[in-house]
């Protein structure tokens, strides 16, 4: 495609200076290379799942094919080309809690297509990017943990975490618990690879946009390292707690999510100062810990359909009458009013078990109200 | 007035003027234009004197009947004073977590427009006005009234040494005369805001309770003393919130034997969900529209957001909210700054004999939290 773009231009430009027809298909190039440069290693999670025994070692063909991965996080595929599915997964799940904590907001971390996924919107550092990078972080560390303790992954096995100091003297420590070491390290090394490995001229919006997905990286994976309890099980004599082993594991992943909401509410705005590092744009609010969420630019306009900012728009959403919060119709519809339809929902009711052993439910229609925004 | 004009234009002048005044005489509190000296504290130890009264009456906005009344009466302008920061003070405690938090800006404008707040506003500000002057009748600052002289309260002769009620009576009649209401407009704003008008001075008088103290033989109720008390303002304002919660909004309806406009409630919100709750139709579907009930405010337009400052309030921007349950709603989704203060305390109190109590004074730290601006 490069090529028969180099081949049209000088074919146009014959009757110019060559110069002028170099210059040109290096600008095009250019312009090629921004857009590729959008897509990301989310889009791992859009593809369908690809079986294990797809990956057969040294078929390198594979990780290339992949697309929205850097040079350096190829080069990690080519080395633990089995983590690749879980990566995938995990990123699908961090991609499903987004939507679920946003569901109730104009921008509902809705997918736009397979390679940029979000499309334009994460190219602004607002909230909603820090947000986004932090929950697939963490999605990452929940998934490849979770891989190792099922023993999916070759380099990796039960966690070998050391016992807690504050566990009784007299419960066991063993188990097999999800190798939260591994998942965070392998996360660590995989995600930030695209931001590692370039730089930019210190003070540049660039390098500011790198360090504040770095930092949010960091905010997610820690977020998953920080809820993840000891849990333990009984089984002394008859059941009873005479006998307990306990072990480490994560915490559901709507915990996660929670907390990831929380910091979003109260994320921490921030810009460069003379010496090219990020500090906070107030003074007098609490400077971010590791464990907050940072952003540069203030949040686009979600109301109405931009596609430089690549927002959606909140035409045709859902919104609830009575509602106080963001998703009622006064604030989800941006003043603009809504339309009332009658929905039929047709639902499961009046289920009853048979013996032996199924389930049999009858179906129920209900008509309810729905509002639209318009 | 009327010179070099034609009669039809000096009539409409006049009756603007006339329509006008009736309005604006219905009102009585705060506009949010008086020089901040105006703020009453709450009342002077000292007696009134002779004539101050009357500078204080100038002082205070009123029309013509209203300071030839103020002037009769001299108690009447410290009351009014009081029964403007009461309404103030109480305003501010009942809308201290939502949007709108009833402050001096943008009070003019809102005034003008007849939304759910201006119906609160009026009910709240009357309400007020008839609570200190029922009260300032039993304390004896009026002159024109005392106690509460209504027939039915047992062991009359008893009550010389009974508590004074509360004249409620005398006020009712006094803020009739004050308020203009006499005169019935046919304009269907000023309808509206008399009717809101006696929301407040209904609510005041639903709160009148009849207290009776026992004091026979050995505490007996043989002999009984009662009296009417007004409930605390408190109250009745939680109840005049209640109110505005389930304000109805109208539209205006000639009624077709009596030829007088009347006040058609619009289909009221149902907050409990009964089986035979009426949907929501919109104000479209007036067909069969109830008169809006006595004790229901009632309001013409929807009002505004008040999330981004307008000509009708400041924004939320700044306002201090609760993590866990304010904050959501109070910062219309923009998240919130957290910030460290300092707050000292009185604290290890202990009493020492006799009769003082003795505090120390403790440092704490506590994290407040302020509304983005966007």
């Amino acid at each position: 495609m490069f090529l028969r773009h180099g081949v049209a231009c000088s074919a146009l430009t014959g009757s110019m200076d060559t110069r002028h027809g170099v210059v040109a298909i290096t600008f095009l190039a250019f312009f090629m290379q921004v857009v590729v440069e959008a897509s990301s290693w989310w889009s791992l999670a859009m593809n369908p799942l690809l079986i294990p025994e797809a990956y057969i070692i040294g078929a390198q063909p594979l990780c290339s094919q992949l697309a929205g991965l850097s040079k350096g996080q190829k080069k990690l595929c080519q080395l633990y080309q089995d983590h690749m599915q879980y990566i995938g997964e995990g990123a699908k799940t961090g991609i499903r809690e987004c939507q679920f904590q946003f569901r109730h907001r104009r921008w509902n971390c809705s997918t736009v297509d397979n390679s940029s996924v979000f499309g334009r919107v994460m190219q602004i550092g607002s909230r909603e990017t820090a947000f986004t990078y932090a929950i697939s972080a963490a999605g990452v560390v929940n998934a490849v943990s979770r891989a190792c303790r099922e023993g999916e992954l070759s380099s990796c096995g039960c966690s070998r975490a050391a016992r807690p100091k504050e566990l009784p003297r007299d419960w066991l420590w063993g188990g097999c618990g999800d190798n939260l070491m591994y998942g965070y390290r392998f996360s660590k090394e995989f995600v930030d690879a695209r931001e590692r490995e370039k730089t930019y001229a210190k003070g540049s919006m660039e390098s500011a946009r790198l360090m504040m997905n770095l930092h949010n990286n960091e905010a997610g994976r820690r977020v998953v390292s920080d809820l993840a309890h000891v849990s333990c099980k009984c089984h002394g004599v008859s059941g009873s707690c005479s006998l307990k082993t306990c072990w480490l594991q994560l915490a559901d992943f709507r915990k996660v999510g929670d907390l990831l909401k929380e910091k979003y509410d109260s994320g921490a705005s921030m810009k460069l100062n003379a010496r090219g590092k990020l500090v906070q744009v107030h003074n007098k609010f609490n400077p971010p810990t590791a464990v907050d969420l940072v952003y540069i630019d203030p949040s686009p306009d979600y109301c109405v359909v931009n596609k430089t900012t690549g927002s959606l728009g909140t035409q045709g959403r859902l919104c609830n009458k009575t509602s106080e919060g963001m998703d009622g119709c006064a604030l989800m519809c941006c003043g603009r009013g809504y339309d009332q339809f009658k929905a039929t929902l047709v639902e499961r009711c009046h289920c009853k078990f048979h013996w032996c052993c199924y389930v049999k439910c009858k179906r129920c229609t209900r008509t309810v109200d729905q509002f639209v925004c318009k | 007035m009327c010179t070099g004009l034609r009669r039809t234009a000096c009539l409409l002048r006049l009756t603007a003027i006339c329509v006008f005044l009736s309005h604006t005489a219905a009102y009585f509190g705060l506009t949010g234009r008086e020089p901040l000296i105006f703020l009453p504290g709450p009342f002077s130890s000292d007696p009134p004197s002779g004539k101050a009264h009357l500078k204080q009456c100038e002082q205070l906005s009123l029309t013509r009947r209203q300071k030839r009344l103020c002037r009769r009466e001299p108690g009447l302008a410290e009351t009014l004073r009081e029964s403007v920061r009461l309404s103030l003070m109480e305003c501010r405690y009942q809308f201290r977590n939502e949007r709108w938090n009833c402050s001096m800006d943008g009070r003019g404008s809102l005034l003008k427009r007849s939304f759910k707040e201006t119906a609160f506003l009026l009910a709240v500000s009357s309400a007020a006005l008839s609570h200190a002057l029922a009260k300032a009748c039993s304390s004896g600052r009026m002159e024109r009234c005392t106690c509460d002289d209504s027939p039915g309260l047992q062991h009359r002769e008893a009550w010389q040494w009974g508590v004074c009620g509360d004249n409620l009576k005398y006020s009712t009649k006094f803020l009739k005369k004050f308020l203009g209401q006499k005169r019935v407009s046919k304009d269907l704003r000023a309808h509206i805001d008399s009717h809101n008008i006696n929301v407040g001075i209904r609510a005041v008088k639903s709160g009148l309770k009849t207290t009776c103290k026992c004091h026979g033989v050995s505490g007996s109720c043989a002999v009984r003393t009662c009296w009417k008390q007004l409930s605390p303002f408190h109250d009745t304002g939680r109840l005049l919130k209640y109110r505005y919660d389930t304000a109805v909004r109208v539209l205006s309806v000639t009624n077709a034997a009596t030829g007088e406009v009347e006040l058609a409630g619009g289909p009221r919100r149902y907050t409990s969900t009964s089986p035979g709750s009426v949907a929501a139709g919109g104000p479209s579907s007036a067909a069969v529209t109830p008169r809006a009930r006595p004790t229901e405010l009632v309001y013409l337009e929807e009002s505004p957001s008040f999330c981004r400052p307008s000509r009708y309030s400041l924004g939320t921007a700044g306002r201090p909210c609760a993590k866990d349950t304010s904050c959501s709603s109070l910062c219309c989704g923009r998240g919130y700054n957290t910030a460290l203060r300092l707050t000292t305390l009185s604290c290890h109190c202990q009493v020492r004999w006799c009769c003082h109590v003795e505090c120390q004074t403790c440092l704490r730290e506590e994290e407040v939290y302020t509304c983005k601006k966007h």
